[in-house]
């Protein structure tokens, strides 16, 4: 294992690079630049009031997420890529699922079932007590629930792309293989685990729609309570960066969980052949874990959807749905081309050439994903509306009256979406990134490939699988986004988050179904597309 | 080697399939004819009829955004003299006040509007308009609390007797702060902390939504909660059997507190001729009509019936003081509910 720098990156690359960090920053950048104008009296009127105990509860939240989904999403992982069981071939990939189900979906279901008079709820209610679901540990396991997919699907990667050789030779040495997996593959792909508990927490944090229905007052819940309540913008965007502090505390957390280590590796990838079959009683519990999982949450409130729906189908039809549907796929997958695009890009310099500036830019340029949707907005609309009037000013200079080039626009709300999600691909590549072997850079340059080429030819291949998965959170997150996108849309970009919001807002949770049943129907597909890549590469 | 070949080839498809439609969604897509373009925070924006019905009836199409108020308000604000907003439609009077702070708003001089939407639901400048009214009033279980015996004013939930039966909604709530704003502006702050200490005392079960504590409300988890009555009029609506009935409070008093959902003209407004047709329009009996039967809202405008669903429910004093008050009021009225404890 080798650490430090490679050597020098070309320069196309670091310029790239740090553009492109440089843009998703400043909306972040601008938003701390407020904390040099304190709004004292907000702060100290709130800590006398709500700010001890959202402190507390955003803490435990955030602790009680990365445990759950962290031991979830790992062992399941473990489950698919190491062990062989019937009907593991559809759970691989139907277990991602869960991600496609917004948090704010799967809790109005969730309370509409717990507040039912059905059997089960009400055996429930008498375990627990009536008002248990509307708790913090009610609200640790929604959110871990739909959550869980980000260590899931990166461990998952992660693991499938190990060398199985390490792996042999720990058997050989008279460890069982269960043990040999914990001890042997599991560290190996730390990285990659921590990355996704990295990206499940930052989300928690930033979750409103869950908080609020479940009445765990958090830090988020704060913000919106004093910048849409008090109208106060300043206060509600200076408690917001307390949230960005913990979203920097949290990746300091996975370097240091990282460790400086380098996971190099043999790249001879492991074969199918190697996993064994669980038959009988030990087939019993790979299946029922994850299945009992997916019924809870996606066939159960699916099917729950799907009443709904069916009323709602009766009631107008589903025409209404079609345009949001293609506005939805057209600005997710958009915007998770781009992430991918920069977050490899960024991921790559930082590998050439670690400067402590390219990693301090790389870090703000990911962080923007702990902060909610609702403040990144405000960040972004804020530049936008400097930049568009300096535009004007400029325009007019030269004799013309310019558009609005960013607010409003359908550029200015994907690069929003950019300033928050880019962390989701930057964390993937990099976790990826780090398996490489610094000695290929090396063979690479001593052929004379470097720069971009070396990056195309040698470096994306290897990490073909890691940007698919983060294609695919970025694209599930943006088809899920709702303040970003219902702050900075322009006309008739109305998407199926939106047509959610619409109804849920009103609690009119019959005519939510419809699209939030289309949100995981077109999360689904490229879900199915990438494990069919996934596959056809595995047996090329 | 080809498989590669066929994969990268079948991403570079994708990619500019993408682009394509992003192009074609933003730039493709322009419609001739008359426009008005609104911000709306009214949830079920576009499914509402009575855009649909304008829209026949003047041939001006009506293009609508959707949003929560603070954001739609946020960003005119932004947007500055390009803005692409003509009309706002907010979902109470808290915002339309934030708006004429933030001078987006400009009058308007209509004496059909004038005529129609009485004083105290209008901006004193008439920069903006009430469309519909919005009661907020006590909910009372009809199995197990009877009329005689339900709280008449609001600080009578704070009486001993709901203790653990008081259900209320989330204080983060634009309804629940501009409710106690108006009571700050009539009452003062000490009277009504008072309130809302003796409120809190009682434990209440806080809810997310309105509609969750009219089901608490039906399903016995408490007896007596506050919520907006067209809540409780959809309710009906769909199950007229539905256990739960509004107890109109403040009747010798000031009245039961009334918020409005609103209309008002952005300042840069591009479409104003068509901007101002709609909002005379949504004051006309037909759109009054719709307005109240799609929501079980309130209307605006006398003569105009509210649903049949909701009639049974009688005539009741609606306090008048000017909404203004609302907006005036709110950060206040967040701070109090923070300082009580009200979660």
């Amino acid at each position: 294992m080798s650490a430090g720098p490679v050597r020098p990156a070309s320069p196309v690359t670091a310029t790239i690079a740090v553009v492109a960090a440089a843009l998703v920053s400043v909306p972040i950048l601008a938003l701390l630049a407020g904390l040099a104008h304190p709004a004292t009296d907000t702060w100290a009127r709130l800590w006398d009031t709500i700010l001890p105990e959202a402190l507390l509860n955003t803490v435990l939240l955030g602790v009680g997420v990365g445990v759950v989904t962290c031991a979830l999403g790992t062992s399941l992982a473990i489950l698919v890529v190491f062990y062989d069981f019937p009907g593991r071939r559809v759970l691989e990939w139907a277990l991602v699922l869960p991600l496609a189900v917004p948090g704010y979906v799967l809790t109005f279901v969730v309370l509409r079932q717990w507040d039912g008079s059905g059997a089960l709820p009400s055996v429930a209610r008498d375990i627990f007590g009536g008002e248990a679901i509307r708790s913090l540990p009610g609200a640790i396991l929604v959110l871990s629930l739909v959550l869980y997919p980000y260590v899931y699907l990166l461990a998952r990667s992660s693991l499938a792309g190990q060398s199985r050789s390490e792996l042999e030779v720990a058997q050989s040495l008279g460890l069982s293989r269960g043990k040999a997996i914990l001890r042997v593959a599991v560290p190996a792909s730390r990285p990659a685990i921590i990355a996704g508990v990295a990206l499940a927490v930052m989300e928690a944090l930033a979750d409103f729609g869950t908080v609020n229905l479940l009445r765990v007052p958090t830090l988020t819940e704060a913000v919106y309570r004093t910048w849409y309540g008090e109208f106060d913008r300043r206060g509600g965007t200076q408690l917001a960066s307390l949230l960005f502090l913990f979203a920097i505390l949290l990746l300091a957390g996975e370097r240091f969980g990282r460790g400086n280590r380098r996971f190099d590796q043999s790249l001879r990838r492991g074969t199918e052949t190697s996993r064994p079959r669980l038959r009988g009683m030990a087939a019993l519990p790979a299946i029922a874990l994850p299945v009992t999982l997916l019924m809870l949450v996606v066939v159960g409130p699916g099917a729950q959807l799907v009443v709904w729906a069916a009323q709602t189908f009766a009631d107008e039809g589903v025409s209404r749905y079609a345009e949001p549907a293609v506005a939805s796929l057209i600005l997710a997958g958009v915007a998770a081309t781009f992430a991918c695009v920069v977050g490899t890009v960024v991921a790559y310099a930082v590998r050439t050439r670690p400067t402590r500036a390219m990693r301090i830019a790389a870090r703000i340029a990911g962080s923007g994903y702990a902060l909610p949707g609702a403040v990144v907005g405000v960040a972004v609309i804020g530049v936008y509306e400097w930049t568009d009037d300096r535009l004007l000013d400029l325009g007019r200079s030269l004799g013309s009256e310019p558009q609005l080039v960013f607010t409003g626009t359908a550029l200015g709300l994907i690069l929003a979406y950019l300033v928050r999600f880019l962390s989701v691909a930057l964390n993937a590549s990099e976790a990826h990134m780090q398996r490489i072997p610094s000695r290929l850079d090396e063979a690479a340059e001593s052929l004379g490939v470097t720069g971009v080429r070396a990056l195309v030819r040698v470096h994306l291949p290897l990490l073909q699988p890691g940007i698919a998965a983060a294609f695919l959170l970025v694209f599930v997150d943006v088809l899920k986004e709702l303040p970003i996108t219902a702050l900075l849309r322009p006309f008739g970009w109305d998407t199926l988050a939106i047509g959610v919001w619409q109804a849920t807002s009103d609690a009119r949770y019959d005519a939510a179904a419809v699209p939030a049943l289309a949100i995981v129907l077109v999360g689904i597909v490229p879900v199915i597309l990438l494990t069919r890549l996934g596959r056809d590469r595995g047996r090329s | 080697m080809t498989n590669r070949v066929m994969r990268w080839t079948g991403v570079g498809v994708v990619v500019v399939a993408l682009f394509a439609g992003l192009g074609w969604m933003a730039f493709g897509r322009g419609s001739d004819g008359p426009v008005v373009n609104v911000y709306s925070a009214r949830s079920h924006y576009g499914t509402e009829e009575v855009f649909s019905r304008f829209t026949e009836e003047t041939g001006i199409r009506v293009e609508i955004l959707g949003g929560e108020p603070a954001a739609l308000v946020d960003r005119i604000a932004a947007e500055g003299e390009r803005t692409t907003a003509d009309v706002l439609i907010s979902t109470d009077a808290g915002f339309l006040w934030r708006a004429t702070e933030l001078n987006l708003l400009a009058p308007v001089a209509s004496p059909v509007l004038e005529r129609q939407v009485p004083v105290n639901l209008r901006d004193p400048e008439n920069r903006w308009f009430a469309i519909s009214r919005r009661a907020r009033t006590v909910m009372r279980s009809t199995a197990r609390v009877p009329e005689a015996q339900a709280p008449t004013t609001y600080a009578a939930l704070g009486d001993p007797r709901w203790k653990g039966r008081l259900c209320l909604r989330t204080s983060n709530n634009i309804y629940n702060q501009s409710l106690v704003a108006s009571l700050l502006a009539e009452r003062g702050e000490s009277a009504v902390r008072e309130m809302l200490t003796r409120w809190m005392a009682n434990s209440p079960t806080i809810r997310g939504s309105d509609a969750e504590v009219l089901q608490a409300i039906a399903q016995g988890t408490c007896d007596v909660g506050l919520t907006n009555t067209y809540y409780l009029g959809n309710a009906l609506r769909d199950d007229p059997s539905f256990p739960v009935a509004p107890v109109w409070v403040e009747q010798v008093g000031s009245g039961t507190h009334v918020n409005v959902s609103g209309v008002a003209l952005t300042k840069y407004a591009h479409h104003r001729p068509e901007a101002v047709k709609l909002m005379e329009y949504l004051l006309t009996p037909e759109a009054q009509g719709l307005i109240a039967e799609g929501n079980s809202e309130y209307p605006v405008r006398e003569g105009v019936a509210e649903a049949e669903w909701i009639a049974a429910w009688g005539r009741f004093r609606a306090d008048r003081a000017p909404l203004v008050n609302a907006g005036r009021f709110q950060a206040r009225a967040v701070r109090l509910m923070n300082a009580v404890g009200w979660k």
